[in-house]
């Protein structure tokens, strides 16, 4: 085949070539629609899952949320929307809806954790349309939905326990919280209050759901004396300072302090 | 020449070929980084009816338009409408509607009434 020959192939190639690219990009380009939540920009897939939660948060429909949730496949949901929760209480964020966030964090990590999050089976397999023809579940009452809304009705917490933990070394001091109801279950969403000499600061249980839905943590820093408290109730500890750990071998560290808020059972 | 333009078409028909399987299928368009407003129909219903259920909780209409300004600029009654009427045509429930037409109610009562148009 003479060179003369490939010269209509050669361009006929690339002219098709360049008529498809001016096809897709200019006559016909791609319009962005028909995606689905796992295509939003990062900001917007966060509103979204902030939007889950408060709807979560409305209706205490743990299933739907978790539903909605399965979209996103991914295994620890729920300690995303922990995290989310904090950062957006730094932020300045609307509390309710750090607290929604939590409160649903803290009842998807109270299922146990060989469950599936989506209702339907194993992670890839198609998610659960939330708004479809299938009959709604029937709304029962759910103890992990109405305890993320609202404290535990009952007898005012009272610290129980108050114990230095000179455990791990490695990791910052931390002002342990655990809040727990009158039957020993931990309580979500609960409002810490803590205060030193130079400000004050807040911060809530269950953001760290791995850790127990009435779990909740603080760095301590050294040479401040810290007053801790659960607002509406008169649960205070006052004068809490870092205090050192032996280390052995003539080494020291500074320990951790756990504090258990508790309902006495009635 | 009588050679060239058969040559030529088919080449054509090739380079097209090529440039739809490299589009379609070797190098998909992958949607990233989107906006609520590009959602498929599906979700942006399911996008109203939580704002309609956040809503229901907090009462709070200024912040239900404001969720609802994410999907687009159209005003925020006509996408609570899209979206019961793909809820009634996708046989949701009752439960999904009433919540979905309180919101619509309630931002029915803030828009201006309709001016009569005259012909």
């Amino acid at each position: 085949m003479r060179s003369s020959d490939w010269f209509p192939w050669i361009l006929g190639v690339g002219v098709g070539l360049l008529a498809g690219v001016f096809y897709a990009w200019r006559v016909n380009p791609v319009s962005y629609t028909q995606t689905d939540p796992t295509s939003l920009r990062a900001d917007f897939r966060m509103d979204y899952l902030a939007l889950i939660a408060s709807a979560h948060a409305g209706t205490g429909d743990l299933g739907r949320a978790q539903a909605r949730l399965a979209v996103f496949g991914a295994e620890a949901i729920g300690e995303t929307l922990g995290a989310l929760a904090q950062q957006r209480l730094a932020s300045g964020y609307p509390e309710a809806e750090a607290r929604a966030l939590a409160g649903l964090a803290a009842a998807l990590g109270e299922r146990p954790s060989g469950l599936p999050l989506s209702t339907t089976g194993t992670p890839g397999a198609t998610p659960v349309r939330p708004i479809t023809s299938t009959p709604r579940p029937v709304r029962t009452p759910q103890a992990t939905s109405t305890r993320a809304l609202t404290p535990t009705p009952g007898a005012p917490f009272q610290l129980t326990r108050q114990q230095l933990l000179c455990e791990a070394e490695a990791v910052p001091p931390r002002l342990q919280v655990q809040v727990l109801d009158a039957s020993g279950r931990g309580v979500p969403a609960m409002e810490i209050r803590i205060i030193w000499d130079q400000g004050s600061d807040r911060f809530f249980t269950g953001l760290k759901p791995e850790l127990g839905a009435g779990y909740a943590d603080f760095t301590l820093q050294p040479g401040f004396a810290y007053t801790v408290e659960l607002p509406g109730s008169s649960a205070m500890v006052t004068g809490l300072e870092l205090e050192t750990c032996d280390a052995g071998q003539g080494g020291t560290f500074d320990g951790s302090w756990l504090l258990v808020f508790s309902q006495p059972a009635r | 020449m009588p050679r060239f333009l058969p040559r030529f078409l088919l080449g054509l028909a090739l380079g097209l070929a090529a440039g739809l399987l490299y589009g379609w299928v070797i190098q998909p368009v992958e949607y990233v980084d989107t906006a609520p407003n590009t959602l498929d129909a599906q979700y942006r219903t399911d996008y109203v009816l939580m704002v309609s259920e956040t809503y229901g909780a907090e009462r709070d209409l200024g912040r239900a338009q404001l969720r609802l300004a994410s999907l687009g600029p159209e005003p925020p009654l006509e996408k609570v409408e899209a979206a019961i009427l793909y809820a009634v045509e996708h046989g949701s429930s009752s439960d999904d509607l009433a919540t979905l037409n309180r919101l619509a109610v309630d931002l029915r009562a803030l828009s201006p009434p309709t001016q009569a148009r005259s012909s």
